[in-house]
């Protein structure tokens, strides 16, 4: 069970990080005025957020697959 | 590896001939079926930007992709006529070298399938906005849900009624361009001009190097194919070259009647271009042209990357599962439905342009393999009976690369940046069928640690006030400090797993 929601935690943390990333480089709602990020800023931020995001989702799928696996 | 690839030619050969398949496709036809596979209803919406970035040298753009594509294609003709069982990427990259680099290819091939499904269906979506009002993704996603249920029950992958839609299409195309040389005769004459000068120009190849692809759906047919170590070769090559005339003419025409700056305004510049020399008539003519060639390219672009997942999972690197294939029909349609989730996925964001970018980027590095699978093969193998070969080696395979991954430096970055995470992810599945699921989670453990300590301190200096944050956020500290512990917690299960 801890393994699940554990899993699942990190997993939609990761999911909404690239789901961030994608609204900062495509500026949706106008996020990169919100946010004060520069335009040289922008590929550093966008670069560690996928890597971030990615690892997380992964990580969080190893941990789902065990949850449900051990049922 | 190399001492099977008689053993596979042969038995490609052998196949080729019980496939239970009437031989009845000559040279035109196979031809035919080449220029029928490129036709989509993408290719013709795309053509609004591209014209925006390059203006009228869109004419020189077009030739250029068909000579970059045309490179290749020789590279495709010579394996394809050793590997006569194939007629993709994947097993080219597979026989020549093996390992990461087949698997690596096959992920890439997989997923431009993919996102070429997607582009086919927002295409054909855009086309027939022109006359009625309806929504994009959701009808873009209507029409992959279709197709997918028509491939789980079986199509027929080539035939008669193939080769009659392709001459439809190109006797609409034919009038289209007949009208506009008409009404040019009239005008002053065509002058070549780049607004975004070189940069532009190389964007709009880079944007349009897609326009080429789906010649190699000659080789898939190879079954039905009469003579098909000579036919095929000469059908992809003509076809190849039928192609650059085709689309340069439309392009001649269309940035000839109406001035680039309007053209790149519109999501259909063919049908608006069309309305323009023959009226309303015209326009749905051209509609009607565009949306067969349309429905016909997701047809077989869901087909095509159905049947790469199913060869991935078959050959053991992606999960049994999708290599099942239905009871009923005999079709992979767990690797069909998989498939089709993704394209669904990508067609409902209708964003058109990102998904040509993420197409070419795929099928780059599927050009890319397939010329180094031709060199490698002509080194390690040099006397293997060769029905047909490749002229100018190895300058035109080495000028092939070159040029498609010069075009890479054109490519939307966040397309590229998505590209790293997908061969990270490639990378991934890879070592986890080689080298074991328990090494890579413990990797996955300690990075999990690591980032989980990271947030932790970056939580500790927010909160401290050496980082500050505008606009303020109160709950930041808060939010970091659970990212943190969803970390370390996931860190520390990883690490505990048993072997």
């Amino acid at each position: 069970m801890l393994t699940t929601t554990i899993g699942m935690l990190q997993s939609v943390i990761g999911g909404l990080a690239v789901i961030f990333t994608y609204t900062l480089h495509f500026n949706f709602f106008d996020v990169q005025t919100m946010l004060n990020i520069t335009s040289e800023l922008l590929p550093l931020y966008s670069f560690a957020l996928i890597v971030f995001g990615s690892f997380s989702i992964i990580s969080g799928l190893f941990l789902l697959h065990e949850g449900f696996e051990s049922r | 590896m190399l001492r099977n690839l008689e053993k596979q030619a042969t038995e490609g050969r052998a196949e080729m001939g019980k496939e239970g398949l009437r031989r009845e496709l000559g040279l035109l036809r196979a031809t035919l079926l080449g220029i029928g596979g490129t036709l989509s209803a993408g290719n013709f919406v795309i053509l609004g930007h591209a014209i925006g970035l390059a203006g009228s040298a869109i004419v020189i753009v077009v030739i250029s992709c068909g000579i970059i594509s045309l490179l290749t294609m020789f590279s495709y003709c010579e394996l394809g006529t050793i590997i006569p069982s194939a007629g993709s990427e994947y097993t080219f990259a597979k026989v020549a070298y093996g390992g990461f680099t087949a698997f690596i290819t096959g992920w890439f091939e997989w997923l431009s399938n993919m996102f070429y499904a997607a582009l086919s269906s927002v295409g054909f979506a855009y086309v027939i906005s022109y006359f009625v009002p309806i929504n994009i993704p959701l009808t873009a996603v209507l029409m992959i849900i279709i197709f997918t249920i028509i491939n789980i029950r079986g199509a027929k992958e080539v035939g008669t009624t193939e080769s009659l839609l392709t001459l439809t299409v190109l006797a609409i195309l034919a009038i289209y361009v007949f009208s506009g040389w008409l009404q040019s005769q009239a005008m002053s004459p065509f002058e070549l001009s780049a607004p975004k000068g070189l940069t532009g120009a190389f964007q709009a190849t880079a944007f349009l190097f897609e326009l080429y692809l789906g010649a190699e759906a000659v080789a898939v047919a190879q079954g039905e194919i009469k003579n098909p170590e000579k036919t095929i070769p000469r059908a992809m090559i003509l076809s190849s070259l039928a192609l650059i005339v085709i689309y340069t003419t439309i392009v001649y025409v269309t940035v000839r009647t109406v001035p680039p700056d309007i053209l790149g305004e519109q999501a259909s510049p063919i049908t608006y271009v069309a309305e323009h020399l023959m009226g309303k008539l015209g326009a749905v003519l051209v509609t009607i042209g565009i949306a067969i060639a349309g429905l016909a390219a997701i047809n077989e672009a869901i087909m095509a990357q159905s049947r790469i997942l199913f060869a991935l999972s078959r050959d053991g690197y992606l999960p049994r599962a999708l290599g099942r294939t239905h009871r009923r029909f005999s079709t992979p349609h767990v690797a069909i439905v998989v498939s089709s989730v993704f394209t669904i996925a990508l067609a409902a964001t209708g964003f058109i342009n990102f998904i040509v970018y993420a197409v070419n980027l795929g099928f780059i590095i599927g050009f890319s393999t397939v010329n180094l699978s031709l060199i490698k093969l002509r080194r390690r193998r040099p006397r293997l009976r060769r029905p047909f070969k490749a002229p100018g080696y190895p300058i035109l395979p080495v000028v092939g690369i070159g040029t498609s991954l010069f075009l890479l430096l054109f490519i939307e970055p966040a397309v590229l940046i998505m590209g790293l995470e997908l061969s990270i992810i490639a990378l991934l599945a890879y070592y986890i069928r080689m080298i074991g699921y328990t090494r890579i989670r413990l990797a996955f453990g300690g990075l999990s640690l690591g980032i989980g300590g990271f947030v932790a301190l970056l939580a500790y200096l927010v909160r401290s006030g050496f980082i500050s944050l505008t606009p303020n956020f109160p709950a930041i500290t808060n939010i970091l400090i659970f990212i943190s512990a969803v970390h370390v917690l996931a860190g520390i299960l990883n690490i505990t797993v048993k072997s």
